[in-house]
Order: structure tokens, then sequence, then C-alpha cells
């Protein structure tokens, strides 16, 4: 067997095989299980998928945690895009200082993040104070803190820098030349933007949306600490089913659906974006 | 036709396209363009010919629009360009790069200006004409990738054409293609703007490339304009010494007037004193550059020879050898049909008639 370059993603790929694929076997298993007094019994039964595929509550919370990723990954896009075109305008020195601020909020920690984030919106905190002393309001707003204002706000504010870091390297890649023919042909800038900035930056939106979705879409401390009683999410009800409650076999029922939920998702996203013509383009040389 | 323009604030009197007066642009410390006067007649074919770096194409891109100049003005048919962006100059460019869209086909390349103005009827028939302009009808669905080098620039082309600017501007546009195609392409683009009757303005660092396409030619040194001629002046009687290194094989003899009679002087050098033709200008008693062209020197000629030197390098050319002899110190380069063994001595005769003395580039 000769050495191809594809070989070198094979000790990955075995590490995913071991570390993702056995354990959801392992899950699969547990998903046909009984319990009894607080024991898993080996046996063959379809108990916990029954129970899955008739609670409401369940599906609900797997397409909240779909509807959470992919609301993040809209809102991320549409405030990522101009400031990874901003960047790629910077000069090369300052492009280091840039991501290095951008990313910033990341080594903070989430813990630290979301309580400096009920400091900021809570009751009596930065912003209500702030609009309150300005004479703009003349309560607290409540929905700033413990609700899904909330939920979006903090997951679009921490997923932001992964969706401009993937914009950015892709935009970098557009000859500017391109844009220039663009203007030249009788392009305003935003024309420019959508017939070729755009189009030949795809392949970034596709990369930072599949990233920004499996990070917002599996979240579970923002919303349980920040989202008050909307913080309710299928991760939360895993964790909970897994530990407390001991129902093991629909833990891995309901892990199991909605990770096969999330896949399809993302494998739709992911078709979808890099079926476009510009994506085609850029990566679908070979 | 000016339709994209704002509308002309007086009629076109001169048949003078495009006007530059006194244009500067600086980028940081360096001075770019310092301050030139350039006018463009309508269906010109006008070169800008230079080294890298002499502002050439600086002063494509404030035409087109992507750069702006720091002072003086600049007026296409009469209407001021300042303020203008690209989109809206009835200008196109055809790029180095060829910059084609790589997402979009060959067909569409070429369509984008009329799809962006909305509502251009008939499209697909003017894409093809514009594609037969160049020979390329039967590439339309193809991406540029799929394209030779040549190909792409002839879509680049037809693409820029499409939308019947005033003035196309071609930087460099054969410069990354082999010699054979360069050639090729050079007489497609001449016999292209005497159909279209569009004016070009064209960049290039090739001189021969130069000569063979332009009406005027327009040397430009460190920001600014050299010589501004026809191709056979520019040869022949080059402005300064800067003009005559670039634009030939020409040996360059530095020197002093020793006397000047109409268009005629005699300038001492190191070879001895030589009669010729002078630039406009010069007096007696002037430093001056007397410029020998190869072909000017031959090893035959009557009455006794002009110098006698000893070959020290013979190139072989194909068609002729380029022989270099030193004369009292000076190299001296001639074409010649024979070959020359190096430390052979060899008798020149000068053509001192069509040789030219012109004034010391600062």
């Amino acid at each position: 067997m000769t050495f191809r370059q594809s070989h070198l993603a094979l000790p990955v790929a075995v590490a995913i095989m071991a570390g993702c694929i056995a354990p959801l076997a392992v899950l699969v298993a547990f998903s046909f299980y009984e319990v009894e007094d607080f024991d898993l019994i080996p046996a063959f039964s379809f108990r916990a998928w029954g129970d899955l595929a008739t609670s409401t509550t369940d599906w609900f919370l797997i397409g909240k945690a779909v509807l959470s990723g992919v609301a993040t990954t809209v809102f991320t896009a549409l405030l990522g895009f101009p400031v990874a075109l901003a960047l790629t305008r910077l000069a090369t020195s300052a492009k280091g200082l840039a991501i290095i601020v951008l990313l910033t909020p990341l080594y903070t920690g989430e813990i630290v993040r979301i309580y400096a984030w009920r400091i900021v919106l809570g009751g009596e905190g930065l912003v209500n104070t702030l609009l309150l002393g300005l004479g703009l309001i003349d309560e607290p707003l409540k929905f700033l803190l413990f609700s899904p204002f909330t939920i979006g706000l903090v997951l679009t504010y921490n997923n932001l820098p992964f969706m401009v870091l993937a914009i950015w390297v892709s935009a970098e890649m557009v000859d500017r030349r391109l844009i220039e023919a663009a203007r030249d042909l009788g392009a305003r800038p935003v024309d420019a933007f959508f017939r070729v900035i755009f189009p030949l930056t795809t392949p970034g939106l596709a990369a930072g949306s599949l990233t920004v979705f499996a990070l917002s879409a599996g979240e579970m401390l923002t919303p349980s600490l920040l989202g008050g009683t909307s913080g309710a999410t299928a991760m939360a009800l895993v964790d909970n089913l897994f530990g407390t409650a001991f129902d093991w076999p629909l833990a891995s029922a309901l892990a199991l659906a909605l990770l096969a939920t999330l896949f399809l998702v993302a494998s739709a996203m992911a078709g979808l974006l890099l079926r476009l013509k510009g994506a085609r383009a850029v990566i679908g040389r070979a | 036709m000016n339709s994209r323009m704002e509308k002309r604030t007086e009629p076109a009197l001169s048949p003078l396209l495009l006007a530059m007066r006194g244009v500067v642009k600086t980028f940081g410390r360096s001075t770019a363009v310092d301050g030139i006067d350039l006018d463009v007649p309508e269906r010109a074919f006008l070169t800008l010919l230079g080294p890298s770096g002499c502002g050439k194409t600086t002063v494509l891109r404030m035409i087109a629009g992507f750069e702006t100049p720091d002072a003086g003005d600049m007026r296409l048919d009469n209407t001021p360009l300042a303020g203008v962006p690209p989109e809206r100059r009835p200008v196109n460019t055809v790029f180095q790069s060829y910059a084609l869209f790589p997402h979009l086909t060959v067909n569409e390349n070429v369509a984008f200006a009329l799809k962006l103005r909305g509502g251009v009827p008939d499209i697909p028939a003017r894409v093809r004409r514009a594609l037969e302009a160049v020979h390329m009808t039967d590439f339309g669905d193809r991406y540029p990738h799929q394209l030779s080098g040549g190909q792409q620039q002839r879509v680049a082309v037809a693409r820029s054409i499409i939308a019947e600017p005033r003035l196309l501007l071609l930087d460099e546009p054969l410069s990354a293609l082999d010699r054979k195609m360069r050639g090729h392409l050079q007489i497609e683009l001449k016999a292209l703007q005497r159909r279209l009757g569009i004016a070009f303005v064209y960049v290039t660092h090739d001189q021969e490339e130069a000569f063979a396409l332009s009406d005027i030619v327009v040397v430009m040194n460190k920001g600014r304009i050299a010589q501004k001629a026809d191709p056979q002046t520019i040869y022949s009687r080059p402005a300064d010494s800067f003009v005559a290194d670039f634009i030939g094989n020409s040996t360059l003899v530095e020197g002093r007037i020793l006397e000047r009679r109409g268009d005629m002087a005699t300038i001492g050098t190191p070879l001895g004193d030589i009669t010729a033709p002078v630039a406009d200008g010069l007096a007696g008693g002037e430093a001056a550059m007397l410029v020998i062209r190869p072909e000017l020197l031959s090893t035959r000629g009557e009455g006794p020879a002009t110098f006698s030197g000893i070959v020290n390098n013979c190139v072989f050319q194909g068609e002729r050898n380029m022989v270099q002899a030193e004369v009292a110190g000076i190299p001296l380069r001639f074409a010649a049909e024979a070959p020359h063994a190096a430390g052979t001595s060899v008798a020149l005769w000068l053509d001192a008639d069509h040789s030219f003395i012109t004034r010391i580039a600062t």
C-alpha cells in the first residue's frame, strides 16, 4: 500500500472511532435496557424509545435546541460578516491585535462570563442603572435577564468570535482585484458584496455556521444560569435523567435523538451552503 | 453612452477624451506620480511605458477611479472625474491578473456589467458579440479555471468592452503570457481597437510591445513623463538619456557639446568628436549624451572606419548576432550577421547622421 495524503487523517479517524463511535454504540445499547430498583438490567426493551416518542416535552426541547442553534448561527453570521470584512482591511500588524482582542472573551471562562452578564443585565445592573439614570425608562427592564432574550444575546456573544474567524479567513482569500473588477464593471459596493465577496466567502460562512450551530445547539450552562424559567434544555434533561432521575435508557434515547436531529440539521446546512456556486468555485476544483 | 456619468457640464469641443493636469499621487512618503499632464485623444492607442515603480500603473488606477489624486485635475469628456466612483466612470479595465470571477461562467463574467445595469435588452446576443470579437464564442459555459491564460485574457477583454466604455484601460494585460501568445494577442488587440474606435490606455514595461501597438507612447520615469511622442520619434529622438537607455540596446556615451549649428551639433566624447542631430534646447558647452543605436554601427563602410575596437562578447539571437566591442574603454553594441570571436579586433563605421545627441536625465 503506497502512502497517500489522505492517510494522514488515519490517526484522527481512529481516535474519533474510539472516542465517539464506541460510546455511541454503548448509548444505543443502554437505550434498550430496563431500569428496576435503581439497577440497569440488560434487556431488549423499547420502553425508553416509547416514552421518548410520546413525550411532547422531549421533542419540544429537541426543537428548542435546533432553534437556538439556528438562531445563534443566523445572528452571528449577520453580525460577523461586517466585522470579518473590516478585519481584512486592517494593516497586517493591526490584524494580529484585532484577532487577539476578538478572542479575549473566550479566555475568561464561561462561569465568569455568566456572572458578569448577571451584573450587566440584572434589575440593578449596569444597563438598567444607566437607562434609568438617563431617564429613558421609569422602571428596570425585566426582559434583560432570565429570559429568551438573554439566552439569545449571550449565545450570540459567546459564539461570535468563531463565526468572525471563519468568515475572516475566507474573506482574506478573496482577491482584492476581483472587487476592483466588479466596481470597474459598474458594481456599487453593495453589489460587489452580494455578487462577488459573499459568494466567494461561503466556505468560511459554512465552516463558521457548522461550528456555531454545534456549540450553541448543545449549550446547557448559559440557558440554565441566565435563562430563568425559559432556560430548560434537552441537554439539561439528559443530565438530569442520567443523574438524579436514574433513567439511563431514556437518557440514552433522548441523547441519541438529539444527536441525530442536530446531525441532520447540520448536514442540511452544510449541503446547502457548500452547494452554492461560490463555494464550489473556491473548494470544488479537484 | 454617457449614461453612467453625471451630465456633461459643457459640450466637448476638441476630440480630447481625457485630460490630466498637474496630477500628483503619493503613498506615505513615496511620490508615485509627481505632477503629470496627460492628454488622451479620442480613438487613440496610448501606451504608458516605463520600468516598474515609475508610476504608470498608478496613473491607470487614478483614471479607473481606484486611487484618488492628491492634487491636480482630471477630466473625461470635459467632465471632472473628482469624486466619481469607479462604477460611475465610462471606463473599463483589463487587469494584469485578468481578475475573472471564478464562480461565474465565461458568459456570466462577460454579462456582468450589463446585468448590473438592469433592463438591458438582449444580453445573450451582446455577450455573444463580445465573445465573437475575441474568438471565444465556443467557451461561454466554461469556468475561468478551465481556460488557458490566453483564453482568460480574451474573456477579460470581452468583459471589459461589452459596456462600450469611452476609454479602455489595460494594465500589462499580456505580461503573464508566453512570447508567441503575446504576439498573437498584440495583433488582435490592435485590430480590435481600430474596429471599436475606443481609446485604449495601455500600460507596459515592454518597449517592443509599446512600439508595436501605440499611436502615442508616453515614457515615464520616477513619477514623471520623460517623453510623449509617436513610437518613431521616441526611438530615433529620445528626449533624454533615460528614454534612450530604456527603449533599446543603445550605447550611451557622455560628452560635452562643442558646437551647435541648427539641428546638428558636434559632441566631444571619449570616442572622439562626433557630429549628429541634437535635441532642442541643448547649447554649446553643455554636457550631453550621444545615443548610438546598434543598427547604426556597421562592420563595413566607405572611407576610413569611425572606430576600431576589440570584441568582448557575442550573443547569437537567431536572425543576427548582438556583438559588444570595446572602443576607448566604452562597450559599443552592434548587430552583425556573422558571429565575432571574443578578442578579435573589429573596424566599425557609424551612421552619425541617424544617431542622436540628447540631454542627460536627472
